[in-house]
């Protein structure tokens, strides 16, 4: 018997630990984020990894000022894998108004930057600057968009919200629209465009938060963002699909299948779509009648929606490999990472939206780097790590 | 780590998805049908616990007996005792294959559950890596991760953790035969008392849809041994653990004194 109870300690320890161990993939991935880039007058806008809002000069390429978000507490106990805190995770591009850098946070937070305030790191909200911090009750991935007065966001508690763009305060909250929202909402003229998870397109007014009377109901869930274009709606669903849907129609103008979902939103510019596919291809599909015009293959899932600069596509895989692509013939290019052909151009996984400013496309990589692609040269032209060497 | 999602994880998770997706969208269903395939699945390995168990139970005058010949050899008694076992074809560990076999899908589940929740942007990225083209597994997303007043996705329900750790105290209660020897007897109820605390204890730190799947095995255990083992077993038996002659006369001065 005594061999019975060894083997019962050994299987029950074994099961114990295989369960609570952090072994990788062993259950649910922590939230890093994975936050875009935003050029404004002459700076570069990005949440880090390290839960940090950078911002960058791009001629000297040096980071201006940095703004650490408090840390939040880790749902910590004997299960978190010796972890007490994780930095706050940022998935949304900033939105720059004037002075001011809007961004929301993974643990709930929207914050108002004041760029001369942080620049000379005051202590934060520096009211006068018109810095504030609202807090949401549901974590924030989508980005925040301003419009007019107001920031309005989506939030992981499934509704939208209207926040007062100079002092904080809210205007108006939306009725739940789905379980969660991590999509980034659209905004044209008074209307707002939200997709959701539960297969529905919603109108919301920007005044007021009301549902307008158009909405459109699918029988599968939308996974990627709206993109409106000439009055249609573009955009991804968990059929590995790509669905067109005029506004104001009960059903969609036209559909296309890829091999697996279309998570980014996709780019629409002169009449034609460029969606990246989680398949690892890029399919420019004519935007009135749904042909595929040319596909290309990236080799590995697009996260990131590829971003149009002239006549070049550029499409940045998650694999870290990042693309030239000619829009017009869908012939590209990879550019070859300096240390080796056999390397992805960019040594970390790519997720985050790509920004573009004169012939430069900005690249923030999951490994907390900004890295710079210079289109004319066709090579990355620096890198720039974006967290800060804590001082001992 | 490939091998074990493409044999085990993709398959359970793709399963736990399309059944889901069969029954309405209920993501907690879709775990309680998941856990009575499992337990069909492995039924047979389940009837030869039972009938291992009912064996040793038929065994117990033999065992007393060498109980009383070789009380005070308990190296000898051992060996004796092993030998019995080995004429009547029982294997003492046999009562462990079940729950062994098991051990891998509580893994895969736990993993399913998490990945098919996908409670962070990563989680639901990663997911779309492991799903199978079926159109059972596009239609069912977004999956609800509310079930009854549980959250699937989140951690930790006291009333979960109380079903969990009294179904599988039952269950052994009605498995567990009874031992002539006192400390065996004594770890034996040491151990129907720490499993379950154990497992109340694991529900209380994992998803919930993980406890379900817990507390819905322990039923449909508990179901195959009345109708398959004969009723509550050992479990309406108080105190039936026969006694060693020694035990028995130290317990009789005891009374007399």
């Amino acid at each position: 018997m005594k061999k019975v109870k060894i083997l019962f300690l050994v299987v029950f320890s074994l099961f114990a630990l295989i369960l609570t161990s952090c072994v990788p993939g062993g259950g649910t991935q922590p939230a890093q984020g994975w936050a875009g880039t935003v050029f404004h007058d002459g700076t570069l806008y990005v949440g880090s990894t390290d839960g940090r809002v950078v911002a960058v000069n791009p001629l000297t390429q040096n980071i201006e000022w940095s703004y650490a978000i408090a840390a939040s507490s880790s749902s910590s106990g004997i299960m978190s894998c010796g972890q007490t805190s994780v930095p706050t995770a940022i998935y949304g591009t900033s939105a720059v108004d004037g002075d001011l850098v809007y961004i929301g946070t993974y643990d709930g937070k929207v914050l108002s930057l004041s760029t001369s305030a942080r620049s000379q790191d005051l202590p934060f909200p520096q009211k006068r600057s018109g810095e504030w911090k609202w807090i949401c009750s549901g974590g924030i991935v989508g980005s925040s968009v301003v419009d007019g007065d107001a920031v309005y966001i989506t939030s992981s508690n499934g509704r939208v919200y209207s926040l007062d763009k100079e002092f904080g305060d809210l205007n108006w909250e939306s009725d739940i629209l789905d379980e969660k929202l991590w999509t980034t909402l659209v905004i044209r003229g008074d209307t707002i465009y939200v997709s959701t998870f539960d297969g529905h397109i919603y109108t919301l007014s920007t005044e007021t938060g009301k549902k307008l009377p158009w909405t459109f109901k699918s029988d599968v869930g939308f996974i990627s963002s709206p993109m409106l274009y000439d009055n249609s709606i573009f955009v991804g669903s968990f059929d590995n699909k790509l669905y067109v849907i005029k506004v104001g129609d009960d059903e969609p103008k036209w559909e296309f299948s890829g091999g697996r979902w279309f998570w980014a939103a996709p780019v629409v510019e002169d009449g034609v779509v460029y969606a990246g596919c989680l398949d690892g291809k890029v399919y420019a599909i004519d935007a009135d009648s749904g042909r595929e015009l040319w596909e290309f293959d990236a080799g590995g899932p697009i996260v990131a929606s590829p971003i149009l600069v002239d006549d070049s596509l550029v499409v940045a895989a998650e694999s870290g490999n990042v693309y030239v692509i000619n829009s017009k013939t869908g012939i590209g290019e990879r550019i070859k990472n300096p240390e080796g052909d056999n390397k992805p151009s960019i040594g970390a996984p790519v997720r985050a939206t790509l920004c573009a400013h004169e012939g430069t496309v900005y690249i923030h990589a999951q490994d907390n780097c900004l890295y710079t692609l210079d289109i004319g040269e066709e090579r990355i032209s620096w890198r720039l790590p974006l967290a800060i060497k804590q001082e001992s | 780590m490939e091998l074990w999602n493409a044999i085990i994880l993709n398959p359970v998770l793709n399963g736990l998805i399309a059944l889901s997706s069969i029954l309405s969208n209920n993501f907690g269903l879709a775990i309680i049908a998941l856990t009575i395939i499992v337990r069909l699945i492995i039924l047979p390995l389940t009837l030869k616990q039972l009938n291992s168990t009912k064996a040793m139970q038929g065994m117990q005058p033999k065992i007393q007996e060498l109980q009383k010949k070789y009380g005070k050899n308990q190296q000898k008694l051992q060996q004796e005792m092993m030998k019995v076992y080995k004429e009547a074809g029982v294997n003492p560990l046999g009562c462990l294959w079940p729950m062994v076999v098991q051990f891998p899908v509580w893994i895969a589940l736990y993993q399913s559950i998490m990945r098919a929740l996908a409670t962070t942007p990563e989680s639901l990225l990663d997911l779309s890596q492991h799903l199978y083209s079926w159109q059972a597994v596009s239609q069912a997303f977004p999956l609800s991760s509310h079930f009854l007043w549980l959250n699937l996705g989140g951690q930790g329900d006291l009333i979960l953790a109380i079903i969990v750790g009294a179904t599988m105290w039952v269950q052994q209660k009605m498995t567990t035969a009874p031992s002539p020897d006192p400390r065996q007897q004594s770890m034996n109820s040491m151990m129907q008392l720490m499993m379950p605390l154990m497992f109340g204890m694991f529900v209380l730190m994992f998803p919930g849809g993980l406890g379900l799947f817990w507390a819905a095995s322990n039923v449909i255990g508990i179901v195959i041994q009345y109708f398959i083992g004969g009723g509550w077993g050992y479990l309406r038996s108080r105190s039936s653990a026969p006694t060693t002659p020694a035990v028995a006369s130290k317990r009789a001065s005891q009374k007399g004194s």
